[in-house]
């Protein structure tokens, strides 16, 4: 594939299938297992054409094992593909040249990078050695970043002592230090509580304003991506199913609103609101999501009920339409036969 | 690399009584039981020499052998490899510019040299005490020799390394492979023990520089022609060793699924 100066990340027909060893269950079969192993192939990534152009930010979402994170292994040479090939910055990124290793980076946000065992400054003084920068340097920037984090005082602290969300900002300094051009962050606010989430979200999105990397982010948190990704790819089954903006996928994907209202005469027997909708006798109160076209039918049969007060139609959130793409994903592969070996 | 060795270093330092307990009173330990289990056999036996040398010289390799072979055996740090190719912990070194290799080798000797230049004294003192033979000017050639022969344990802890690409649970070929080179590098006996073709085969190998013979040398029962051979030896080793594991490294990076990341 030749390479294009107008991308910094280009993919053609990049595949990744894993071959896994299925372990069927008891002694007898542990034992036969021993000699007679049965494998299947499970394909992580379909292959799959891209390209992102740099300094842009982009958020992969998908359900776990949807392929987010093997995309991200690829890009940044951590795993061979088995099928089509990958450029960043120009490199293959298998080939591990050290050029394009020193300037990427990937933060997987569930596997700790520091040495669990020391201070962070220390680690920091291996990694700017590893990256060949210049010790002042490096100290500079790791003020740089700590003060942007707002955590100067933690750097001498060993890394097993801070919790989870100190850690964390360890580890996007580590990731940092040697400004990379692009930037791969698998799910960087995993598990942290709701100020530790902020925080580092905040961070980010002054860091890519500053620094302007070119970022693939996967997370969990819907409001990491629609606040940092100028586009958006979701991933379903190792397969890149949308690829736009934030707000093109909520207009695109069918809108979802939250109806709400209180009854002041409730009704005495079950009431069919909608066909797959029934209202209980007795009931004072509605909130139920609907599907858009279905909300001013749903209102009208309410209505007719009696009076009513304090009706309230809300929009629902970029996440909640996300989980509904997914649910629906989910429903699609529970239809489906499982794998034979 | 000498970022590496010092990250070893500081590791060490943070865990006072492990270190204490590996540099001072495992090698002290070790010693005694090795004093000990030599002292019981001269008297157990009739005559005072052994293959033409005395009680006082087999004590003196005894203690060496032990402290020598302690120095060029690799526990942790091999079981700590395959661990991270096993786990996915070697994902925070692939992604970086730095080798699998010269980082942990980096470490590997950091930590032998700490190791070394604080518990060479128990030998050294209880030499002194028993007024034991040791040819102390010989020593930095000894020396030599046993860290080029670190850098052949280490690409043999590579090759194991690169076999969790591939098989699960490996820790259990460390502790086979420790035992085999238990004998293999003389800390067990002097390998000029054993009978033709065996003490040449064993001598030729070099695996015999990871104690036989640095201590040989040390005690008096090598010249430098033997330590000239060993470095011969282990650069052969380190040829094959080194072919396999680049092999095996980059055969399993091919297959390598990232793991739990």
């Amino acid at each position: 594939m030749p390479p294009k100066k107008d991308f910094t990340i280009q993919t053609q027909e990049l595949g990744r299938t894993y071959k896994t060893y299925r372990k069927s269950e008891g002694v007898w079969k542990s034992i036969k297992g021993f000699w007679n192993r049965q494998y299947e192939d499970k394909v992580a990534l379909h292959p799959t054409t891209l390209q992102i152009e740099g300094g842009q930010i982009v958020g992969l979402v998908g359900a776990n094992g949807a392929g987010k994170t093997t995309l991200l292994k690829l890009l940044s040479g951590l795993i061979h593909p088995t099928e089509g090939d990958a450029l960043v910055l120009g490199y293959h990124p298998t080939s591990r040249d050290p050029e394009y290793l020193r300037q990427m980076s990937i933060l997987l946000g569930q596997k700790e990078q520091l040495w669990f065992d020391l201070p962070p400054a220390d680690s920091y003084e291996l990694l700017a050695r590893i990256y060949g920068l210049k010790p002042s340097e490096a100290k500079t920037r790791v003020q740089e970043l700590a003060h942007w984090l707002g955590c100067q005082e933690l750097l001498h602290i060993q890394l097993r002592r801070l919790s989870l969300g100190e850690r964390m900002k360890m580890e996007l300094i580590g990731a940092l230090l040697h400004k990379p051009r692009v930037l791969f962050l698998d799910e960087p606010t995993i598990g942290l509580d709701i100020v530790a989430q902020t925080s580092i979200r905040e961070f980010l999105a002054h860091y890519v304003r500053e620094e302007r990397p070119t970022v693939i982010l996967t997370s969990h948190y819907m409001d990491d991506i629609s606040r940092l990704a100028d586009r958006l790819l979701l991933i379903q089954q190792g397969k890149i199913v949308y690829d736009g903006t934030v707000a093109a996928f909520t207009a695109k994907a069918e809108s979802r609103q939250t109806l709400s209202l209180k009854i002041l005469s409730p009704p005495d027997k079950d009431v069919a609101i909608l066909p797959n909708w029934v209202l209980q006798a007795g009931s004072l109160s509605v909130k139920k999501e609907l599907q858009a076209h279905q909300v001013g039918e749903a209102l009208r049969v309410l209505m007719s009920l009696g009076s009513v007060q304090d009706i309230r139609i809300e929009e629902s959130e970029f996440e909640d339409v996300v989980r509904a793409f997914m649910e629906q994903d989910v429903r699609l592969r529970s239809t489906r036969r499982p794998p034979t070996v | 690399m000498f970022g590496c060795a010092r990250l070893a270093v500081l590791q060490q330092f943070e865990y006072r009584v492990n270190f204490i307990t590996d540099a001072i009173i495992q090698p002290t330990i070790i010693s005694l039981v090795e004093l000990t289990l030599w002292l019981a056999f001269f008297a157990a036996t009739a005559g005072p020499t052994l293959a033409g040398f005395g009680r006082e010289t087999y004590l003196s390799y005894a203690l060496w052998a032990a402290f020598i072979a302690r120095i060029t055996a690799s526990w942790n740090y091999e079981m700590r490899m395959i661990d991270d190719v096993e786990t996915g912990a070697v994902n925070s070194i692939l992604t970086r510019p730095i080798s699998f290799y010269e980082f942990y080798l980096g470490q590997f000797l950091g930590y032998k040299l700490l190791i070394t230049s604080v518990s060479i004294f128990v030998p050294g003192l209880l030499c002194w005490v028993m007024d034991l033979p040791v040819l102390f000017d010989r020593l930095p050639a000894a020396l030599a020799l046993i860290f080029y022969y670190l850098i052949l344990v280490h690409t043999i802890s590579v090759l194991l390394a690169s076999l969790g690409f591939f098989l699960n649970r490996i820790q259990s070929v460390t502790f086979a492979k420790n035992i085999v080179l238990w004998m293999l590098t003389g800390e067990l006996f002097p390998l000029d023990l054993t009978p033709e073709p065996f003490r040449s085969v064993l001598i030729s190998l070099p695996f015999s520089s990871g104690a036989f013979r640095p201590v040989g040398y040390l005690t008096g029962r090598l010249d430098f022609s033997g330590i000239l051979e060993g470095f011969v030896s282990v650069t052969v080793g380190l040829v094959v060793f080194g072919s396999l594991a680049a092999f095996f490294w980059n055969a399993g990076r091919r297959r390598y699924s990232g793991t739990g990341a």
